[in-house]
C-alpha cells in the first residue's frame, strides 16, 4: 500500500533528533498549557504560532500539533487530580475520575486515563494514515461549488448538533464571519466593514480573536467563580501504574466503541468535546452496572478519554485532507498553514508529501511521549497547581498580551483582545459556544471566495449548488442537518425520540 | 447589585442586534447588489449581518419568554467586583504597555498583581516583576527573536 511507504517517508522526516526534540518541548508546553485553567489549546497554539513564523513549516507543525497532544493530556490531570478540567474537552472526565482519585486510587485513575487516551489518539492517527490519501484523492476532483457545499455542511452540523440553543450557535458563527469579513476583499479589494478606521483595513486577525476569547474570557471567568484547588494527592508507583495498564484490556468494548465515537465526532467538525460527553452518555447506558457510574467507575474513565484524544486527532484529518478544521485548534493551526505559505487541502498530499507525511508520523510518535511525559511530570503539575490563582491567573495575563501583540506587532491587537476577551466572558457565561466563532473566521474568506467562485462559474444562478450528484448530496445533507433541531424536537414531541441519559449539570463550554 | 440571567441574556443578544445592524450598513455601503460576475462585495457580509440579526431577535424571544423561576443570577456583587477587579488592572497595562513598552507595563503589572490582589510581601512583588519582565525578555528577544515594543524609557538607557 503506497500510504504505508510514505508513512515510512514521513518517519525518515519526523525521527531526527531535531524534530523529537521539538516534540518532547511541545508537549511538555502543552501540559503546562493543558493543566493551568485559562490557558487552553486553541489559545496555547494561537500564542505560539507567531514564534514559528520563522522555523521552517514541517518543524513548526509538529511543534504546534506536540503542544496540541500535550493540552489534551493535561487536561485530564486536573480533571482527576483536582475536579478541575483543564480544557473543556476533559469536562466529562471528572465524573468518574475524580470520585475514584478520591477513593485513594488516584494513580489508577490517571493511568486509566492516559492510557486509553493514547489508545484513542493511536486509533485517531491510524485513521488519518489510512483515509488522508483517499479524501485528498477524491477532493482533487472539487470545484468551488462543492467545496462551498463541504462548508455549508461543516457549519450547518455545528448549528444542528450543537447541545445548547442553535441560535446561539448561529449568532456566534456569524459574528465569526462578520469579523473575517473585516478588511480589504479578497476578490475587488474593496475595503469591507472598516468604517474608515486604519487600523482594520489590514483585517482582524483569528489569532487575536482566540486569545481574547478563549484566554482572556476563561481568566475573567475563573478569577469571578473565585477558583481554589482542592487536590488529592498522587504518588506514583511503578506497580500500580502496571496494574492498571494490565486492567485496560478488560475494558476492549468501552474502548472500541468510544474509539470510533471519537473518531467520528473529530471528522465531522463535532470536535472532542462533544465526543467525550456523547461517548460517557453511551457508555453509561451500555454499562453492565450502571449505579456505579459518577462514583468512580473505570469506564467512566475511560470512556471520555478514548473519544476525546480519537477526536483530537482526527480532527486534523479534514484540515489537512480538505481544509477544514474539525475542532477549534485545528482551525487556528490551519490559519498557521496559511500564514506558512501551505496551502490546505487536496494539493497539499501532491505538492508537499514531506510536510504531510512528516506530520502524520509525528503523531504517532508524539502521542506515544505525550503518554510517558504526562505521567512523569504529575507530581510536578500537581505542586505546581497549589499555587493559588490569584498569582498564577496575572501570570498567564502578561502571556496573553504579549501573545496579542506578537502577532502582528500592533498595539491596537491588545486593545482587540480586550474587547473579544470581554466578548468571550459573557459569551461563556450566557452558553454561547465559540468554536463555531473560531471556525467561520479561519474560513469566513475561504467560504466566501468559494461561493463568489461558484456564482462567476455558473454565471450568477444559484442552481450550480444542485448541479451534479455530489454537490447535492452535499447541500441536502447540509440542509438536512439544519433542520437537526427542528426534526428532533418534532420526534421528541411524539415520543418517537430516544431519551437520552441526563447527564449531570455542568456549564456548557466551547468545544476544543 | 444583581443581574438576573434573563437580563443579561437580553442585553447581549441586543448587543450582537446592534453589530448585525452595523454589519448590514457596512455592507450597503459596498453594494449589496448581484452583477454580471456574481455578488459585490456586501453582498455576503449582508447575509452574514442578516443571519446575526435573526439569530439575535430568536436569542432575545427565548430569554424573554422563558420561565425565570429557579435560575441561578447572572452576576451578584462579589462576584461583578472580583471580575472587575481583575479585569480593570489588565486595562491599566495594555494602556501603560502603549507609552512605556511591554516590559515596563508588565513589570508594573505583575508588581501590582501580586502586592494588591496577590497579597504577597512587596519585596517579593518587585522581585517577581522584575523576574516576569527579564525571562520574557530573554525569551522573546534572544531565544525566539521576536522583538516586543521597548518604549522610550528602555530605548532611552540604549535597549532597542
Amino acid at each position: 500500500m503506497s500510504n504505508i511507504s510514505l508513512l515510512l517517508d514521513g518517519f525518515s522526516v519526523a525521527l531526527s533528533t531535531h524534530h523529537v526534540l521539538i516534540m518532547v518541548g511541545g508537549v511538555l508546553l502543552g501540559l503546562v498549557v493543558g493543566v493551568l485553567p485559562g490557558l487552553g489549546a486553541p489559545n496555547g497554539v494561537s500564542l505560539l504560532l507567531p514564534l514559528t513564523f520563522s522555523m521552517d513549516p514541517v518543524s513548526a507543525i509538529i511543534l504546534l500539533t506536540s503542544m496540541y497532544w500535550g493540552a489534551l493530556f493535561g487536561g485530564s490531570t486536573t480533571s482527576i487530580l483536582f475536579n478541575i478540567p483543564g480544557e473543556p474537552s476533559s469536562v466529562a472526565t471528572t465524573f468518574d475520575g475524580y470520585p475514584m482519585a478520591r477513593q485513594g486510587e488516584a494513580v489508577r485513575a490517571l493511568t486509566l486515563a492516559f492510557s486509553s487516551a493514547g489508545i484513542g489518539a493511536l486509533t485517531g492517527v491510524i485513521v488519518i494514515t489510512l483515509l488522508s490519501g483517499w479524501v485528498a484523492n477524491f477532493a482533487l476532483r472539487f470545484g468551488a461549488a462543492e467545496y462551498f457545499a463541504v462548508y455549508f455542511m461543516a457549519f450547518a452540523s455545528f448549528i444542528g448538533m450543537s447541545s445548547g440553543s442553535p441560535f446561539k450557535t448561529l449568532v456566534s458563527m456569524m459574528l465569526g464571519f462578520a469579523c473575517a469579513t473585516i478588511g480589504a476583499d479578497t476578490i475587488s479589494g474593496e475595503s469591507r466593514l472598516t468604517f474608515d478606521f486604519e487600523q482594520l483595513i489590514g483585517g482582524v486577525s483569528f489569532l487575536v480573536a482566540v486569545i481574547g476569547l478563549f484566554g482572556l474570557g476563561e481568566l475573567i471567568m475563573t478569577m469571578e467563580e473565585d477558583l481554589t484547588f482542592h487536590g488529592v494527592k498522587a504518588r506514583l508507583s511503578l506497580r500500580e501504574i502496571g496494574r492498571a495498564v494490565l486492567e485496560l484490556p478488560r475494558y476492549w468494548a468501552t474502548v472500541l466503541r468510544s474509539a470510533l465515537i471519537g473518531c467520528w465526532m473529530g471528522i465531522t467538525p463535532g470536535g472532542p468535546t462533544a465526543a467525550s460527553f456523547m461517548s460517557y452518555a453511551i457508555g453509561a447506558r451500555f454499562a453492565k452496572d450502571k449505579a456505579r457510574f459518577g462514583k468512580g467507575a473505570p469506564e467512566g474513565i475511560v470512556a471520555p478519554e478514548t473519544a476525546d484524544h480519537s477526536a483530537g486527532s482526527c480532527a486534523l484529518l479534514p484540515m489537512l485532507a480538505l481544509g477544514i478544521p474539525g475542532s477549534a485548534t485545528a482551525a487556528v493551526m490551519m490559519g498557521g498553514l496559511m500564514i506558512w505559505g501551505l496551502a490546505p487541502g487536496p494539493m497539499l498530499f501532491t505538492t508537499r508529501p514531506d510536510f504531510v507525511w512528516g506530520l502524520i508520523a509525528s503523531m504517532y510518535l508524539g502521542n506515544i511521549i505525550a503518554v510517558i511525559l504526562v505521567l512523569a511530570t504529575v507530581p510536578l503539575f500537581a505542586y505546581i497547581l497549589r499555587a493559588p490563582f490569584r498569582i498564577v491567573g496575572p501570570m498567564i495575563t502578561v502571556v496573553c498580551i504579549i501573545g496579542a501583540y506578537t502577532v502582528a506587532s500592533h498595539t491596537f491587537d491588545i486593545w482587540l483582545a480586550l474587547i473579544f476577551g470581554v466578548a468571550g466572558y459573557v459569551f461563556k457565561k450566557l452558553d454561547y459556544p465559540l468554536a463555531p466563532f473560531v471556525l467561520a473566521m479561519v474560513l469566513g474568506d475561504k467560504a466566501e471566495d468559494a461561493f463568489r467562485q461558484a456564482m462567476l462559474t455558473s454565471g450568477g444562478s444559484a442552481s450550480i449548488f444542485w448541479s451534479n450528484g455530489l454537490v447535492g448530496t452535499m447541500m441536502a445533507l447540509g440542509v438536512l442537518l439544519l433542520g437537526l433541531p427542528l426534526i428532533s424536537r418534532m420526534l421528541r414531541e411524539t415520543g418517537i425520540g430516544l431519551r437520552r441519559k441526563a447527564l449531570p449539570q455542568q456549564r456548557e463550554i466551547g468545544s476544543t | 447589585m444583581e443581574i438576573s440571567r434573563r437580563t443579561s441574556e437580553i442585553a447581549t443578544s441586543a448587543a450582537t442586534a446592534l453589530i448585525g445592524l452595523i454589519v448590514c450598513y457596512g455592507a450597503l455601503e459596498n453594494g449589496i447588489a448581484w452583477e454580471e460576475a456574481g455578488p459585490s462585495s456586501g453582498f455576503f457580509p449582508f447575509c452574514v449581518g442578516c443571519l446575526i440579526l435573526l439569530g439575535s431577535a430568536a436569542t432575545g424571544a427565548q430569554a424573554t419568554l422563558r420561565p425565570t423561576e429557579g435560575q441561578p443570577p447572572f452576576l451578584d456583587g462579589e462576584r461583578a467586583r472580583a471580575a472587575i477587579l481583575f479585569f480593570l488592572p489588565i486595562v491599566a497595562f495594555a494602556a501603560l504597555a502603549v507609552f512605556l513598552g511591554l516590559y515596563i507595563a508588565m513589570a508594573i503589572y505583575i508588581v501590582y498583581a501580586m502586592y494588591g490582589p496577590g497579597k504577597l510581601k512587596l519585596a517579593t512583588s518587585i522581585a517577581a516583576g522584575l523576574g516576569v519582565a527579564v525571562v520574557n525578555f530573554v525569551i522573546f528577544e534572544k531565544l525566539f527573536m521576536v522583538p516586543l515594543l521597548k518604549g522610550p524609557v528602555l530605548n532611552a538607557v540604549g535597549i532597542y
